[in-house]
């Protein structure tokens, strides 16, 4: 028996070190990046990193709250309209920009979710696009940001690109690292009951609402965190575009595709929707089109996503959120 | 002696549906209430109602002296009011271990350390050491019945709401959930256990309540309940000469 938990300690301690080993690996791979791979990698690299992010925090809430949002473009839109606002309107630094727009995104979550947490399921999916929709309308209606003509973003030709690489790197280790804390911590329980059976959890002594809150509050900032990133690397931003629900139609397919209520899912969906993106860039017409059927094919072949099929099938916990009963020594 | 838990007049009304009319009962330390009745009866209302998932129309309920009708789901957990459901709703992603650690942070509040630890002891209590780490969607019917047990009673509940641990279990299954209930009643829990596997509640009860229409019928020693008249007429359907 003592042998036996011996090897056990043994064998977690190399699986801690290789994952050590790998994260490592990667980080080094990612910090020479933009030094060895050229502008075009440097590129697709950004935008993996903020699309994963985004679509971190939409996975919080739908993958672990049951919040399915369709209105996270609200809190992209706002961000980038604090970015234009900002630098463009008053002159201001862009970190102005980014403390900004997290401070309003968490006001403005903090607003909206008197109305659509009283609504469930289904009707707070439609509450939060109609929110997102509602900006739009009133953001091409708005003379102070220059109605429907909106901005270009200069300040983006002004910035160096590595360094803004190596932010947009940051904000995605930074969206891991707030999910992985969240889902280690107490909270995580919470959030993976809650994934499973949101009526059990209650009668367990979940507390749903402040848990959902808190998950939409954080969602809220670091989405707009990151929205203030991607308005950097479009360099304009009109109505139009700003409020669009393309940008959670983006997160809805890197998440399904990745696997909802994972952490490594966002990861990988995001990599595939940036990379399927530029492959797709030439067929414009199609592209929502042929990405919806791969994302049905995907469902139709593993239902939980392609981290949630490995997980369920090889007990795969690269991060290592699962509670471990330790060996007695 | 005083009851752990009391209820006078219980009722709650869906509209013009009055699923239940008038119940009551005392539950006292350390006892173990079998509650039977014929389907439609309100049993599994009637634990909704005691947990807070609905809410009763008219009546009171007493729990450790404090009237709990206005109380949240979460007050009662937090001061000990624990269940187990029909049908299990065991977290399935989450290991036999993780469900019993969540009762415990959540349930009674505590570290996830000392959770862990208890978990530990829980596993122990409900035999299933083996499977502590196994997802619960891919535990069997009993060890998810088990499961539920563990995890109501990671909680640290005065009283335990038992609904059907019985259903759908083969009868030496059912010999390892009654197991599991002499060795709570060893540990000094309070629990009311609907259940209509009635031979088997019968082994571990020490009194029974049974219900019919909403209302309750009769109250009392279980070989007395079982052969009393309101008995057969209500739940066997033998009818009156």
């Amino acid at each position: 028996m003592k042998n036996n938990h011996s090897s056990l300690r043994a064998q977690s301690k190399t699986a801690s070190l290789i994952k050590l080993i790998v994260a490592a690996v990667i980080l080094i791979v990612l910090i020479v990046m933009p030094f060895v791979g050229g502008a075009y990698i440097r590129n697709i690299l950004i935008l993996i990193f903020l699309y994963m992010a985004v679509s971190q925090m939409w996975n919080l809430l739908a993958g672990y709250t049951g919040l399915v949002s369709l209105g996270m473009q609200a809190f992209i839109g706002l961000a980038g309209y604090v970015l234009a606002l900002t630098t463009q309107q008053y002159g201001k630094p862009i970190w102005l920009a980014f403390i900004l727009a997290a401070v309003i995104a968490v006001v403005f979550a903090l607003i909206i979710s008197l109305p659509i947490f009283k609504m469930k399921g289904v009707y707070f999916t439609i509450g939060t696009w109609i929110i997102a929709e509602a900006l739009y309308v009133f953001f091409a209606n708005w003379a102070f940001v220059k109605y429907s003509i909106g901005y270009n973003i200069t300040v983006a030709y002004r910035m160096n690109l590595n360094t803004f690489y190596y932010l947009c790197l940051v904000i995605g280790i930074v969206s891991i690292a707030v999910v992985l804390f969240i889902l280690r911590s107490k909270t995580g329980l919470a959030l993976m009951a809650m994934r499973d059976n949101e009526d059990a959890a209650e009668v367990r002594g979940v507390r749903l609402y402040r848990t959902k809150l808190m998950c939409f509050l954080i969602a809220s900032v670091v989405t707009a965190i990151a929205g203030v990133a991607l308005y950097l690397n479009l360099a304009y931003i009109r109505p139009t575009n700003a409020f669009s629900i393309e940008w959670t139609v983006s997160m809805v397919f890197i998440v399904i595709i990745g696997g909802i209520g994972t952490i490594e899912g966002p990861i990988i969906g995001a990599i595939i929707y940036v990379l399927l993106s530029q492959i797709l860039y030439n067929f414009a017409g199609y592209s929502n089109l042929i990405l919806g059927i791969i994302a049905v094919i995907l469902i139709m072949v593993a239902p939980k996503g392609i981290m949630g099929y490995l997980e369920e099938r090889f007990a795969w916990d690269i991060f290592g959120i699962r509670r471990r009963i330790k060996p007695k020594s | 002696m005083t009851p752990i838990l009391s209820v006078k007049d219980l009722a709650i009304s869906f509209g013009s549906n009055h699923v239940l009319r008038s119940i009551n009962f005392d539950l006292y330390e350390n006892e173990v209430l079998g509650v039977v009745g014929p389907n439609g009866a309100g049993k599994t209302v009637m634990l909704d109602i005691l947990t807070g998932v609905l809410k009763n129309t008219a009546g009171t309920i007493t729990f450790m002296g404090q009237e709990i009708s206005k109380k949240s789901i979460y007050e009662r957990v937090r001061m000990g009011i624990g269940r187990t459901f029909q049908i299990p709703k065991s977290f399935e992603g989450m290991t036999a271990y993780e469900n019993i650690i969540t009762g415990g942070v959540y349930g009674a509040g505590m570290s996830e350390k000392a959770a862990a630890a208890q978990a530990e002891e829980i596993l122990d209590i409900i035999g299933m050491n083996e499977h502590a780490l196994t997802f619960a969607g891919k535990l069997g019917l009993l060890d998810r019945k088990r499961l539920e047990i563990g995890v109501a009673m990671a909680s640290k509940p005065k009283v335990i709401l038992f609904d059907e641990v019985a259903g759908g279990l083969t009868e030496s299954e059912i010999a390892g959930v009654l197991e599991i209930v002499a060795k709570m009643r060893k540990l000094g829990y309070s629990i009311i256990w609907i259940e209509h596997v009635i031979q088997t509640m019968l082994k571990g009860t020490d009194r029974v309540l049974c219900m019919a229409n909403g209302v309750d019928v009769i109250c009392g020693e279980p070989a007395m309940v079982m052969s009393s008249r309101e008995v057969e007429e209500v739940y066997l359907g033998v009818k009156k000469k």
